[in-house]
């Protein structure tokens, strides 16, 4: 029974922003570990950013925007069949594309402090662990395997689906270890894992298939009515884009 | 969501009018009192006190239970998940479909600290988010050496969000007229248009901003809030609040 448990949890879940680690459930010692990660990583995200919009004075206000879609997008309840029930798309993935992994730590990080102020999404005490598994796993995961496959010379579509796909499920293992690992007090740390991951799996299976549609869904859109986008953020080339039209 | 974000704070509340760097240290310093807290009395009580304060602030308790409906719940669930999961001492059992469930003690005190200091956390920060505009915010963080590039892009953020979002309610109205979520993968299809029209507008309205901006003078770094300098009062009242506070955490 008590492995069975934590999936006839799940069936109380309500429109859940579980994308989030909650304001307080971390003790200090873990929140500050996580903010020591998260940091050098924003740091280079705005160097690297200072750095583009000494050559594009629009890029900081193009972050900014991307900030506030990355925002709305982690706003936006999505329903999951399989779970009767609500959740959301991080949105990181398609930041990752557009911008590279770098500044969407800092789009990321931008988008959870607002939330954290003005939603009770995350927190800011759980700003750090929230960056690390949204921002920096979710956003290199998605940027990796975007152009991992671009590379491998798979269609924008196929690439941006993957890329969405695994950068929600990379941020939603990662947030259950970040979790299981906070709230774990005396007790042993892999089986306590496993339980989140299991308690996240009827959600966030379907729901990272669905951000993957999303994700390629908005690759595509912006292929088909505005591919010099495209070739301006450096996601396609050119040559990519003369062949296209 | 413009319900939640767009909530606004009395005017004249003098936690309103008070200099948000002492608001944000104070609010950080209860913080870290309330996550390296042991004890649940304290998170407990700092949650009574500020829920009390965003009352006051004159946040209806509508929109407050709404703001905490979401971190409570998932206080709810660790709980859970730490009296069945976690412990080894038996509090209670029972059986269910032929299998027994066991509660642990020690597992329900651990889940109990764990859900006071999230309640804790959520109200210290809901207070100084409710007491503070976004802009103040920002300028104290810039007076904490928060990197200017963080703060400008979380401004721009902050100034066109709710821009988006109506961009974002106009098209979801016309999708949903037009029978765009009326199935399922219909609905994903009609999301993910969404979304990248989202980012269009996000390209074009960034090009925008720019051409206006460098008409009034824009040079790729914009100008900070200037602070006022601190008020002896403000600061003191602050320091014996903190100082009590900790006296209490302490204890």
């Amino acid at each position: 029974m008590q492995k069975i448990l934590p999936i006839m949890l799940l069936f109380l879940t309500t429109p859940a922003h579980a994308m989030h680690i909650s304001e307080g459930i971390l003790p200090f010692s873990w929140a500050a570990l996580w903010f020591a990660v998260a940091v050098p990583f924003v740091a280079l995200g705005i160097k690297r950013l200072n750095d583009l919009a000494k050559d594009d004075l629009s890029f900081k206000p193009l972050v900014g925007l991307m900030a506030a879609v990355v925002f709305i997008i982690s706003c936006m309840p999505v329903p999951v069949p399989t779970a009767g029930t609500c959740s959301h798309p991080c949105g990181t993935g398609i930041a990752a594309i557009l911008v590279g992994p770098f500044v969407s730590v800092v789009i990321t990080a931008v988008a959870l402090l607002i939330q954290a102020l003005f939603l009770a999404h995350g927190g800011l005490s759980t700003w750090g662990a929230d960056i690390v598994s949204m921002g920096v796993v979710g956003s290199f995961a998605g940027w990796f395997t975007f152009r991992a496959l671009r590379a491998m010379g798979a269609s924008l579509g196929v690439a941006g689906f993957a890329a969405g796909l695994l950068a929600d499920w990379a941020t939603y293992a990662t947030t259950s270890l970040v979790l299981a690992a906070g709230i774990r007090g005396d007790s042993p740390f892999l089986p306590l894992a496993g339980k989140i991951v299991l308690a996240f799996i009827p959600t966030q299976l379907p729901l990272g298939l669905l951000e993957g549609a999303m994700t390629a869904g908005m690759v595509m859109l912006l292929q088909r009515k505005r591919p010099e986008l495209l070739v301006r953020m450096r996601v396609i080339t050119e040559k990519e884009l003369t062949a296209h039209a | 969501m413009h319900h939640f974000v767009r909530q606004p704070a009395l005017d004249d509340h003098p936690l309103t009018r008070l200099d948000a760097r002492v608001k944000l240290l104070s609010a950080l310093a209860l913080l870290l009192m309330v996550i390296s807290c042991r004890g649940i009395v304290f998170p407990l009580l700092v949650a009574g006190i500020c829920g009390g304060i965003c009352l006051s602030l004159g946040v209806r308790p509508r929109v407050l239970a709404l703001r905490f409906a979401e971190p409570l719940f998932i206080a709810g669930m660790v709980l859970v998940l730490k009296l069945f999961f976690t412990g080894t001492e038996p509090l209670f059992s029972f059986s269910l479909a032929g299998w027994e469930v066991v509660g642990h003690r020690d597992g329900l005190m651990e889940g109990v600290r764990i859900a006071s200091r999230i309640a804790g956390a959520v109200t210290v920060v809901a207070a100084i988010g409710f007491a503070t505009p976004f802009t103040d915010l920002m300028a104290a963080l810039a007076w904490l050496r928060v990197p200017k590039g963080f703060i400008e892009v979380a401004l721009f953020a902050w100034r066109y969000l709710f821009l988006l979002l109506d961009d974002a309610q106009v098209v979801y109205a016309a999708q949903k007229n037009r029978l765009g979520y009326a199935c399922y993968r219909r609905g994903l299809r009609s999301f993910g248009t969404l979304a990248g029209a989202l980012v269009i507008k996000a390209f074009d309205n960034s090009q925008n901003i720019t051409t206006a901006m460098v008409q009034r003078g824009y040079d790729g770094t914009m100008p900070l809030m200037k602070h006022r300098p601190f008020h002896v009062g403000e600061v003191a009242v602050a320091l014996l609040v903190v100082v009590g506070m900790g006296f209490v955490w302490s204890l």
